[in-house]
């Protein structure tokens, strides 16, 4: 099992590295939730196969549900090594550390889609938030390779823990952390690092709960053992991004 | 006395019935605080409860309280869809109760007029009773300038034109009136005319409700045209997307007319006067929406606060405290940073006069060019078609501008990347009705 891609979290009464796939069901820092560790989960593919790191499409953003059924994540091989180390700091100012990609080539991520804005995240029928690639541009801000929520124009850096680029978010789309098993290739989930809002989305979206998941409190169960990981323009039949 | 039947702030001993005051502010005890963070808000639009909230997000100490002249919160951006009868768009959702976010994030609110600012005792004057502040910030909005625009006017004739050409950049009677004029009128023109000089709230409104009004007319089948009066020279907001849409949708319904000032409005026979090449023109209406000059809100000159040339508050650098006061912020459309006032204007900058004023009443500093220039400070979608439903957008960074020393905004207008060659999509549509329901997520939910 890869191990770099273990969590700092900075508090007031020092540094705490952990595993995250050593930590049985919570995690709570000093200050407050900034890391949750839920339970460990295997990405697969629509066929239940699973997901593994050396065949994701470079570039091409995946979405599967974690840590909670109704709650969506993006998952992103950047084709380049990301940053490593970064310090980010919450809007409360709490800071942690993103520790960077996972894989072969340090080049793989993955944040929770709900963005840290006004919760704007991507549902079957369309997605606002979008990856821009290598030369693709977008108005949010002045560099590629950035994740958008088009409706606000926050843009974020996903080689960087997805730190704010432009808009009006002022934190980082939270971090899903990620376990790479060098031995088969497959990829697990295993915890959250930074600000979820998965209360508030829980809160706002009650309908959208209905809609695709049955409920309110079927969305809310955490996922186990598997998470089906599919293509962003396969999960919603419509991307929008500026 | 009791506890409960005073209004305490900040020293000051006032001091309201507690009978006329809201369950929110009766059960919020930090009013009476003296802890020396008292933050008094006049003014519950976008601007004012993001400044709220954020205060309380990042120090729940600091005791807020926001007065408000309305009984509910109404927004205007999204509201012309309303106007344009879009399927879907109901007037509840353009409005939203104030006790729920002040329950929720722990502010106070109240409902009450101010009637004075003595910024040496640091206490507002109120129709419920005074309020005193160690920091008071003001987003009251703008007030309509018909005096101006029409010297010749009497208080009559304005008050019988601002009700039968509701101008509705300002909400509630004004949005519910015209829109009763359209469900009700029969074959005939529509003629908008933006604000004719200065600066005003939101700048593509009058041109996205143009829009919007000629998409209702095809809609319904109602012959006649949406007659802009316009004073620019056809270099309004988003000026080429809107051009195109109205080339492409409504080529004969629109009729927009640059450099044309009002010359008199005649309700009785429903007629409008203009000039166009120096000759007055008058032509009937069915409906008329006169939106007339806008300027701050009487709150500023309450306040005595300095102004720009044109009228708005000189503001300290590129911050959001006033030049004349440290102790007086100013957020939203009142500001005289070169900003457009749109409501996403408004939250950005009431999240970061927030900043400055928790530093402040933390005996910290907080750099007022810090992020800067912010990228897509300001997105601003207009809706143009109603079916489907398509819009257009503009986005602006902010910058430190140094020429002013204050801040600038550089716009954008783009358009998607959708292969049609056009500025106005579907996909923009979607993300006009998405940036509505996030703003009331932030501020209400």
């Amino acid at each position: 099992m890869e191990r770099r891609n273990f969590l700092q979290i900075i508090g007031g009464i020092g540094t705490i590295a952990v595993f995250p796939s050593l930590i049985p069901t919570r995690l709570f820092a000093e200050n407050g939730q900034m890391f949750v560790g839920y339970g460990k989960v295997k990405l697969v593919d629509a066929l239940g196969k699973p997901l593994l790191a050396g065949k994701l499409k470079k570039e091409t953003a995946y979405i599967f549900n974690y840590p909670f059924v109704g709650t969506p994540s993006m998952l992103i091989d950047l084709g380049t090594a990301t940053q490593k180390d970064v310090t980010l700091k919450s809007e409360a100012g709490d800071e942690y550390v993103w520790k960077g990609g996972i894989g072969k080539e340090s080049s793989i991520v993955a944040y929770s889609a709900i963005c840290a804005h006004q919760l704007t995240h991507p549902n079957p029928k369309e997605s606002f938030i979008k990856y821009f690639k290598k030369g693709e541009k977008t108005v949010s801000c002045s560099q590629d390779k950035v994740i958008v929520c088009s409706s606000h124009m926050s843009s974020y850096d996903p080689a960087s823990g997805c730190k704010n680029l432009g808009g009006d978010a002022r934190e980082p789309l939270a971090s899903i952390v990620l376990e790479h098993d060098i031995k088969t290739d497959e990829l697990y989930a295993v915890a959250v690092v930074g600000v979820g809002k998965f209360v508030d989305y829980f809160d706002a979206f009650g309908d959208e709960m209905e809609q695709y998941y049955k409920g309110k409190r079927e969305a809310k169960a955490e996922v186990s053992v598997q998470t089906k990981t599919v293509e962003l323009k396969k999960y919603s039949k419509e991307v929008i991004g500026y | 006395m009791q506890r409960r039947d005073l209004f305490k702030l900040v020293g000051l001993s006032i001091i309201a019935s507690a009978s006329l005051l809201s369950p929110i502010s009766l059960e919020a005890s930090s009013v009476s605080s003296t802890s020396g963070k008292d933050v008094v808000i006049v003014g519950g639009g976008f601007g004012g409860l993001s400044v709220a909230k954020a205060l309380k997000k990042a120090d729940k100490s600091i005791n807020v309280t926001v007065l408000e002249k309305r009984e509910i919160f109404m927004s205007c951006p999204y509201s012309n869809t309303y106007l344009g009868g879009m399927q879907g768009v109901t007037f509840e959702q353009l409005t939203h109760d104030y006790y729920a976010p002040a329950a929720k994030y722990g502010y106070n609110f109240v409902q009450c007029e101010v009637i004075g600012i003595d910024r040496e005792a640091k206490v507002v004057k109120t129709t419920t009773g005074d309020f005193g502040y160690n920091v008071l910030v003001l987003a009251p909005g703008i007030a309509y300038d018909y005096t101006k625009q029409f010297p010749s006017w009497d208080a009559q004739k304005i008050s019988l034109v601002s009700r039968e050409c509701p101008s509705a950049l300002m909400p509630g009677s004004e949005h519910l009136a015209l829109k009763r004029q359209l469900d009700n009128m029969n074959d005939g023109n529509i003629v908008i005319v933006p604000p004719q000089k200065g600066k005003f709230r939101c700048p593509p409104a009058p041109f996205e409700r143009t829009s919007m009004l000629a998409s209702y007319m095809k809609q319904k089948k109602i012959k006649g045209k949406v007659i802009v009066l316009d004073t620019s020279d056809g270099t309004f907001a988003k000026n080429k997307a809107f051009m195109e849409t109205w080339s492409d949708l409504y080529p004969n319904i629109v009729e927009y007319h640059g450099k044309a000032p009002i010359v008199d409005v005649d309700v009785k026979n429903k007629t409008i006067t203009y000039k166009e090449n120096e000759v007055d023109v008058t032509i009937k209406y069915e409906v008329c929406n006169l939106m007339p000059y806008n300027k701050v809100s009487p709150v500023i000159g309450m306040a005595g606060l300095q102004t720009t040339k044109n009228g708005f508050v000189a503001m300290n650098s590129t911050g959001f405290q006033s030049k004349t006061d440290p102790n007086v912020y100013v957020v939203g459309d009142c500001v005289g940073h070169g900003v457009p006032a749109s409501g996403q204007t408004a939250i950005w900058s009431g999240k970061r006069a927030s900043l400055q004023i928790v530093a402040q009443l933390n005996n910290s500093t907080f750099d007022v060019k810090s992020g800067l220039p912010a990228q897509a400070a300001n997105v601003c979608y207009s809706m143009v078609n109603t079916n489907p439903a398509e819009a257009i957008m503009v986005q602006h960074e902010f910058v430190a501008d140094a020429d002013t020393g204050n801040i600038n905004a550089v716009p954008n207008v783009p358009k998607p990347a959708d292969g049609s060659g056009k500025f106005r999509s579907k996909g923009t549509g979607k993300l006009t009705t998405e940036w509505y329901n996030g703003v009331k997520r932030e501020l209400f939910s």
